[in-house]
């Protein structure tokens, strides 16, 4: 009897600690280091989450929910009373402010086999690596304005608010869920911050500017100076000259004189 | 006398050596500064939608500048010679006015090049890159004038927005409007291309997976063109100006000397 205690209590805690570790993640940085963006965010695809509830010969399925951290006030439940997952979708739910809402379905990733990300540098491979890989929440800007589309729509999130995902896995016979991973930690897509706040003022003047004015300036008075100082050197000089033309003049002019009166 | 003489000969014979320097350094910088003008990199439109394209302003004075500067250094060497006061007289009125030319022109070369700073072409590159509603037809010039040189910059050197592709996502911008987030994160330019001039991989440039998207930032090559613009327009320009200035001492020192 207390054996059958002993091995139930372990299971529960198997299950309470497989639980706290699940929860859906980002896709690692050093690879999609773009990540989030204003209205998208990509996330790891849930390798070997579920691996404890597969059983071989039956078909399962992954959805995707999404919502709004605000909204785990209002709900954050993914079934209805019997189990089935809700189908709601993003204009239902507003983008999901008012619950979570269905944002992919996807086949279950392989655990035996997973992705190699060192495949990336390759350019033929990368598109397969990272379509196994990861999973672009907001990717399809378009599902929302045609009336046409049938599929899951996954419309761009809105930017500046944070979001929360949940995995669930569901049995595509009957339509029950079988399993889910807990709510993810809360992701904040990024906000946007306005060119007109740019400060394009220079700051202080450069040394170069500074040193050209200030030598250039100097030099510039210093011609001036010197052409103002040569013409008036040359001027004076003339003055001076033509005064000692006069003086010699004169003095030619009253020599002779005292020769004539004497005659 | 033989000694004044002698004087005088060295002193002329200084002269007709600081024209000829004069002379040569003119069409050095006629050269330097259509060199400039042409715009070999492609990036005076930038400058044009800024509305700060006085390093242009500069060059352009710079090439008559230097052309002058050689017309008259064949006048000095001329007046030197015959040592005759009118057309020295006349060689120092000119070389005077051509002084101030060209230190308007190195000052202003210097001072705006202090201008063009990365958040200048942030906010610029930010407002005008595809703009879509033009009011006018010079905004509309303006626009498409940016966004050809972007896209030709982006492309040819591998780079994306100012300091980096996160450029785009942290500002909002005239690209933004038209383009969603989505799908365009950035612009396309700012993938890495094929031969055919499309992306190698578009989801892995719209992640940003290394290798996929240019990752450095367009603003070294920009900024390296304009700083040897502005630089070669204002330091030849100050060497110049400083020999200018001992060989005009030297000419008005002769003018003043010589006799009628």
């Amino acid at each position: 009897m207390c054996s059958h205690w002993v091995v139930l209590a372990f299971c529960c805690l198997g299950q309470l600690c497989a639980d706290q570790s699940l929860k859906p993640r980002i896709a690692a940085p050093h690879l999609a280091t773009n990540n989030p963006t204003l209205t998208t965010v990509a996330l790891e695809k849930p390798f070997c989450m579920f691996d404890s509830s597969l059983y071989p010969n039956k078909s399962y399925v992954i959805y995707l929910y999404a919502m709004k951290e605000s909204a785990s006030a209002i709900s954050s439940l993914v079934t209805d009373n019997s189990s089935k997952p809700l189908d709601s979708t993003f204009q239902q739910t507003s983008g999901g402010q008012l619950g979570p809402y269905k944002a992919a379905l996807f086949k279950v990733p392989s655990c035996a086999s997973p992705p190699k990300l060192a495949d990336v540098g390759d350019i033929n491979k990368v598109s397969a690596v990272l379509k196994q890989y990861l999973f672009r929440v907001g990717d399809d800007g378009t599902c929302l304005y045609d009336p046409n589309f049938l599929a899951v729509c996954n419309p761009p999130l809105a930017p500046d608010t944070t979001y929360r995902f949940k995995y669930v896995l569901l049995d595509s016979t009957e339509g029950i869920m079988k399993d889910q991973t807990l709510w993810s930690d809360p992701i904040k897509t990024r906000r946007v911050k306005l060119p007109l706040k740019i400060d394009t003022w220079p700051g202080r003047r450069s040394g170069d500017m500074i040193v050209i004015t200030s030598i250039l300036s100097v030099l510039v008075f210093l011609l001036l100076a010197g052409f103002l100082a040569s013409v008036s050197s040359a001027v004076m000089g003339s003055d001076s000259s033509a005064e000692t033309r006069c003086m010699s003049q004169t003095i030619q002019q009253s020599e002779p004189r005292p020769q004539l009166s004497s005659e | 006398m033989a000694k004044i003489d002698d004087g005088i000969h060295i002193l002329q014979g200084l002269l007709v050596f600081g024209n000829v320097v004069i002379g040569m350094c003119g069409i050095a910088l006629t050269a330097e500064c259509i060199f400039f003008v042409s715009d070999p990199h492609g990036l005076y439109p930038l400058l044009e939608a800024t509305e700060n394209d006085d390093i242009y302003a500069a060059a352009w004075i710079g090439i008559f500048v230097g052309f002058a500067l050689f017309a008259l250094s064949i006048l000095g060497i001329v007046g030197v010679i015959k040592s005759n006061r009118t057309l020295l007289l006349v060689y120092i009125i000119l070389m005077l006015i051509t002084y101030a030319f060209e230190m308007a022109s190195c000052i202003t070369a210097a001072t705006q090049r202090d201008f063009l700073t990365p958040n200048l072409f942030l906010k610029q590159m930010l407002e005008r890159y595809q703009k879509s509603e033009t009011v006018n037809n010079n905004d509309k010039w303006m626009t498409e004038g940016v966004t050809k040189t972007w896209d030709k910059l982006m492309l040819q050197n591998q780079c994306c927005g100012v300091r980096g592709p996160s450029d785009w996502q942290e500002y909002m911008s005239a690209f933004r409007i038209t383009h969603s987030d989505a799908d365009f994160p950035w612009p396309r330019n700012c993938c890495v291309m094929d031969a055919q001039g499309s992306p190698v991989n578009l989801d892995g440039c719209k992640l940003g997976v290394p290798g996929y998207y240019n990752s450095n930032g367009c603003y070294d090559t920009i900024s390296g063109p304009m700083n040897t613009h502005a630089w070669g327009v204002a330091w030849f320009g100050f060497a110049i100006l400083c020999w200018t200035f001992c060989v005009l001492l030297g000419t008005m020192f002769y003018w003043s000397r010589i006799e009628y």
